[in-house]
């Protein structure tokens, strides 16, 4: 119950921020909406991760697949955004089936190199398909997203498209994971074997989570087609797939609001830090390994134990009763 | 195609490739002793390096230069293990990789700030003309670094088969549960490894970097190659890293001898994903399910 | 309890809110600001500190001679990392946040790209220095004081032909200096009666790319021409010592800094051919070369200042903030767009590139006559016909 009201307030102040901050800082607004693009990011490989378990280093192989689709179905075939962005989904959840059936038999360490496999390849594929990507010198012209005759050129307008999408993406994962599905994933997650003895079909359940969470990252994709206006393989190689990896373990896996977190911590971080140059990539390290070390739940970790000490400090005021409540609701 | 040309593939593929095992020995122990996959090692490749050249351009003598170096490394890997390892090694695996990235981070930026943006020059071993078979040429270093690969090998086997340490990082990797049941200081081993692994990082950086130029952030390609490696030859295996390495090697040089250039990077990757599905396959049937090495 | 949930998150809305403070382009002291996107880190860190550097410096000597109007010039540069995504960002802080009227720097096509693009949208001049090839009509607002990537390819091949060289092959890096070189290459060889014998493509992350020379040595190219700065460089021609490859190793304009020197100290047998601008060599210009005056200055100043000379990349960011600059005079404004139509204007302007003539349909300025052609001679540049 307390839940529900954070996140109505996180949602009212999402939805004001534009409206407050649009004219004096712009800039700011366009910082949140990349933001909402790699939160879409985290929160789907965190459900992938985090519950069922299969750990992929090639996240940003699907992200690339969605924004290269949008981008070059919208800048060489004047296709209207949201009919490229509907070829990207389909597009993705027919190679991540494909992808799921087949490297999903690995295991641990041997699908990490795997899924590191494919963003290696997806990269060098659109390197090397220059006459359809523009190559390494990237993707130019893409035309803002437009809806229904509406263009959202401006950043203030596109703000609530991406953070839309965001709370699309936030919800029904929180809607799979809480669900029944959601405690087959963790069945599966804890042990394979037992699960396949309770009658669950591993093999296929794994596949869909694969293709919801690829599908998620290319709709990620082509939100941040939209808002740059133009591609660069650069930005979707192995480092971006490890950079999302690390902001679901930061923000804390298998929670869906941590990785969040992740993503916005580890996005904004550069605003804090970019006053070091030199020393920049020296203090980015130790804020990172002083974060695992101590909240080995990562940042929602963090946050929810910060939640607790608060509620003792107001166990004298006599909100014993709702406190208890509290301890009954599940972590999310 | 001449067979000068093809000799010369093969002398890139052997350029390529120990460059490669090495990398992927130094994982491996690491892996081996501890199930940590280190995504710090191209660090320690990196101020093996730039440690040497720092040591050379003052004069100190090769020989005096690399073993003050490896020692040196050692030193940071046993530091970072104690410090930073050690508290988070029961936590899950991610949180595990994740740490070793920031570390990485942490150690590149450090690197940064100490040599600056510039690549540096490093003095080959031995001065002297590229070895020429039939029009093709390939650097003295690398024989040398096929040298040390093969004398790390003989090493590790000594140590493995014949010393107690040895013993004890073997029982470890293959039950770390029952290792400590019979007193083996799991703890200690990890350390150990550590330590081993931080030198073996360094060692193949002193010895790549004549061959080419290193800086601050040079580590990452080798790491990355290194990584693929162990995996196709099999994530504990110290042999089988190096053969991997070896293989990969000769498979890029000839790729791009007789394919394309282009692509080299997917035929690579693809190799490795068929390997690894292939490896996993044909384990199906036995008892113990591999489970991707964790 | 809800209590301090609500106050832990109205701390954190102050944080987000926080973000950017609001920084007028224009306070009391009537100062006008230039961004700068630099790659301060990453693989590109080597060339970015160059830029800087450079655009401090012509920052400050602006201002010492009084500024341009009334105002003062400010820089204020961000890095890129290296990175396109991180240059999207660093142009929108710019803009938006500290409300430049021009944005000048950065390297490769990628990351110009995406300067380009965000530039382009909020209508701010974008005077880059790359390889980004240009579109006047589809972006008007962009500037290029780098000479075009023909330029830097035809004045080579000139000066193979006038050696009486014909066959050259090429060996290029997979990625966009690799796809330009080539297409340039194509076009300069036909224009001056070349023939390109073989391709080869290589990583330039490689440490080896004997195997590719091996291959070409086959097709007896009297020249190879590989399109790559900087360490790759380097490599090519170390691996063409190696293998006994004795011809003229021709490389990207991008190599003319002190940096290479220092890369290629060991190699002997292989003669280099490294187009550049005249800046790099400032005492081998004729009395009658309209740019003599203003290179030997900036040279002696970025002397005094760093303790190294100006070099090739210094020289373009210099350029590109006299142009910034020259743009304001000739539009009588400092209106973005109004700077930007200034900049097009500008004719018959000697800077260090050359003398600049811009158009709407010209947005680089300059001629293939402006660059010159340098070889390593005992660790030294040395100028050569």
């Amino acid at each position: 119950m307390k839940t529900k009201f954070l996140l109505l307030f996180v949602v009212l102040l999402l939805a004001a921020y534009p409206i407050v901050m649009g004219k004096s800082s712009p800039y700011s607004v366009a910082i949140m909406i990349v933001l909402g693009v790699y939160v879409i990011l985290a929160v789907s490989l965190d459900v992938l991760v985090g519950f069922a378990g299969q750990i992929s280093l090639g996240h940003a192989a699907f992200f690339a697949i969605g924004a290269y689709t949008s981008g070059i179905f919208t800048a060489k075939y004047d296709l209207p955004p949201i009919l490229a962005l509907l070829i990207g989904q389909a597009f993705s959840g027919s190679l991540a089936w494909l992808i799921g059936v087949s490297v999903l038999a690995l295991r641990g360490y041997y699908l990490a190199m795997a899924t590191l496999g494919l963003s290696a390849i997806v990269y060098s594929l659109i390197v090397g398909f220059q006459s359809v990507t523009g190559g390494a010198s990237g993707l130019r012209d893409i035309p803002p997203f437009s809806l229904f005759g509406f263009s959202f050129d401006e950043y203030v307008y596109y703000y609530y498209v991406v953070w839309a999408v965001v709370c699309l993406v936030v919800g029904s994962s929180l809607l799979l994971v809480k669900s029944s599905f959601g405690r087959t994933l963790t069945a599966i997650h804890g042990d394979e074997t037992a699960a396949g003895t309770l009658g669950i079909y591993c093999d296929k359940i794994k596949t869909s989570v694969f293709v919801f969470a690829s599908m998620f990252a290319a709709l990620a994709g082509s939100l941040y087609a939209h808002y740059t206006s133009f591609l660069a393989p650069d930005d979707f190689g192995i480092f971006t797939s490890i950079h999302i990896l690390i902001m679901v373990f930061l923000g804390g896996i298998g929670t869906i609001y941590g990785p969040a977190l992740g993503a916005i911590f580890l996005k904004l971080l550069p605003e804090f830090t970019h006053s070091f140059r030199d020393y920049e990539l020296l203090v980015n390290g130790l804020i990172l390994i002083t974060v695992l070390v101590f909240t080995q739940k990562g940042l929602w970790g963090m946050f929810l134990a910060m939640r607790k000490r608060f509620m003792e400090a107001f166990r004298s005021s006599g909100v014993r009763k709702r406190e208890e409540e509290m301890d009954e609701e599940p972590v999310i | 195609m001449d067979l000068s040309q093809i000799i010369q593939f093969t002398f890139s593929g052997l350029t390529l490739g120990s460059i490669y095992a090495l990398m992927a020995v130094s994982l491996t122990i690491v892996y081996n002793a501890s199930k940590v996959i280190s995504f710090s090692q191209g660090e320690f490749f990196v101020f093996g390096a730039l440690m040497m050249v720092t040591l050379t351009s003052i004069g100190v003598a090769i020989p005096i230069a690399l073993v003050l170096s490896l020692v040196m490394a050692a030193a940071l890997g046993a530091l970072i293990e104690r410090m930073l390892i050690k508290p988070i090694l029961g936590s899950s695996v991610g949180t595990i990789v994740t740490m070793t990235i920031a570390i990485s981070l942490a150690l590149r930026g450090s690197a940064l700030l100490t040599w600056g943006r510039s690549s540096f020059v490093s003095q080959p071993f031995s001065q002297g003309e590229p070895l020429r078979i039939l029009g093709a040429s390939l650097q003295l270093q690398v024989l040398w670094i096929c040298g040390a690969t093969g004398a790390v090998l003989l090493l590790i086997w000594l140590l493995f088969e014949r010393t107690k340490v040895g013993l004890a990082m073997r029982a470890c990797s293959d039950n770390s549960l029952g290792a400590s049941l019979v007193g083996i200081s799991v703890r200690r081993v990890n350390f150990f490894a550590w330590i081993f692994g931080s030198s073996m990082g360094a060692l193949a950086g002193i010895l790549v970097a004549p061959l080419y130029f290193v800086q601050y952030a040079s580590g990452v390609m080798p790491m990355l190659s290194g990584f693929v490696a162990m995996a196709i030859g099999g994530m504990t295996s110290t042999l089988g890293a190096v053969i991997a390495g070896m293989v990969l090697g000769f498979l890029e040089a000839y790729g791009i001898g007789f394919i394309s250039s282009q692509f080299a990077d997917v035929i690579i990757f693809t190799v490795l994903i068929v390997t690894l599905l292939v490896r996993t396959r044909l384990l199906a049937g036995e008892a113990s399910s591999d489970e991707g090495g964790m | 309890m809800k209590k301090t949930l609500l106050v832990l998150l109205f701390l954190a809305s102050i944080l987000l809110f926080s973000l950017s403070p609001i920084t007028p382009a224009y306070s009391a002291d009537k100062v006008v600001k230039i961004g700068g996107v630099y790659p301060l880190t990453g693989y590109l860190s080597w060339l970015g500190e160059y830029y800087k550097k450079a655009a401090i410096l012509q920052v400050d000597l602006i201002n010492k001679a009084g500024g341009v109007a009334d105002y003062k010039l400010e820089l204020v540069s961000y890095d890129d990392q290296s990175s396109p995504e991180e240059g999207t960002r660093a142009a929108l802080r710019l803009i938006q946040s500290d409300k430049v009227v021009a944005i000048t720097g950065t390297a490769t096509a990628a990351i110009t790209g995406a300067v380009s693009s965000i530039a382009n949208k909020y209508k701010v001049p974008a005077v880059m220095s790359s390889g980004y090839d240009l579109r006047p009509d589809k972006e008007p607002f962009t500037f290029n004081t780098a000479h075009p990537t023909f330029f830097a390819v035809a004045r080579p091949f000139m000066y193979l032909k006038k050696q009486g060289i014909s066959k050259v092959g090429l060996l290029m890096p997979i990625g966009s200096l690799g796809e330009i070189g080539t297409a340039n290459a194509q076009k300069a060889a036909s224009q001056y009666g070349l023939t390109i014998v073989a391709e080869e493509k290589f990583d330039i992350k490689s440490p080896d790319v004997t195997a590719q020379l091996a291959k070409l040595r086959a097709s007896n190219p009297e020249a190879i021409f590989s399109f790559v700065t900087g360490e790759p460089a380097a490599l090519v021609a170390r691996n063409m010592q190696q293998l006994k490859l004795d011809i003229p190793l021709i490389v990207s304009h991008g190599n003319a800094t002190p940096g290479f020197l220092k890369l290629t100290s060991g190699l002997t047998t292989v003669k280099l051919v490294v187009p550049s601008g005249e800046i790099m060599a400032p005492d081998s210009l004729s009395a009658t070369d309209p740019n003599k005056a203003i290179i030997r200055e900036f040279n002696k100043l970025h002397m005094e200042r760093y303790q190294e000379p100006a070099n090739y990349f210094s020289g373009l960011l210099s350029d590109a903030v006299l142009l910034v600059v020259q743009g304001i005079r000739i539009s009588g404004s400092v209106d973005p767009e109004k700077i930007r139509d200034g900049i097009e204007k500008i004719k018959s302007f000697p800077a260090i590139g050359g003398v600049y003539n811009m158009s709407p349909t010209d947005h680089y300025g300059t001629r293939i006559e402006d660059m010159i052609v340098l070889t390593i001679k005992d660790g030294k540049w040395q100028l050569i016909q």
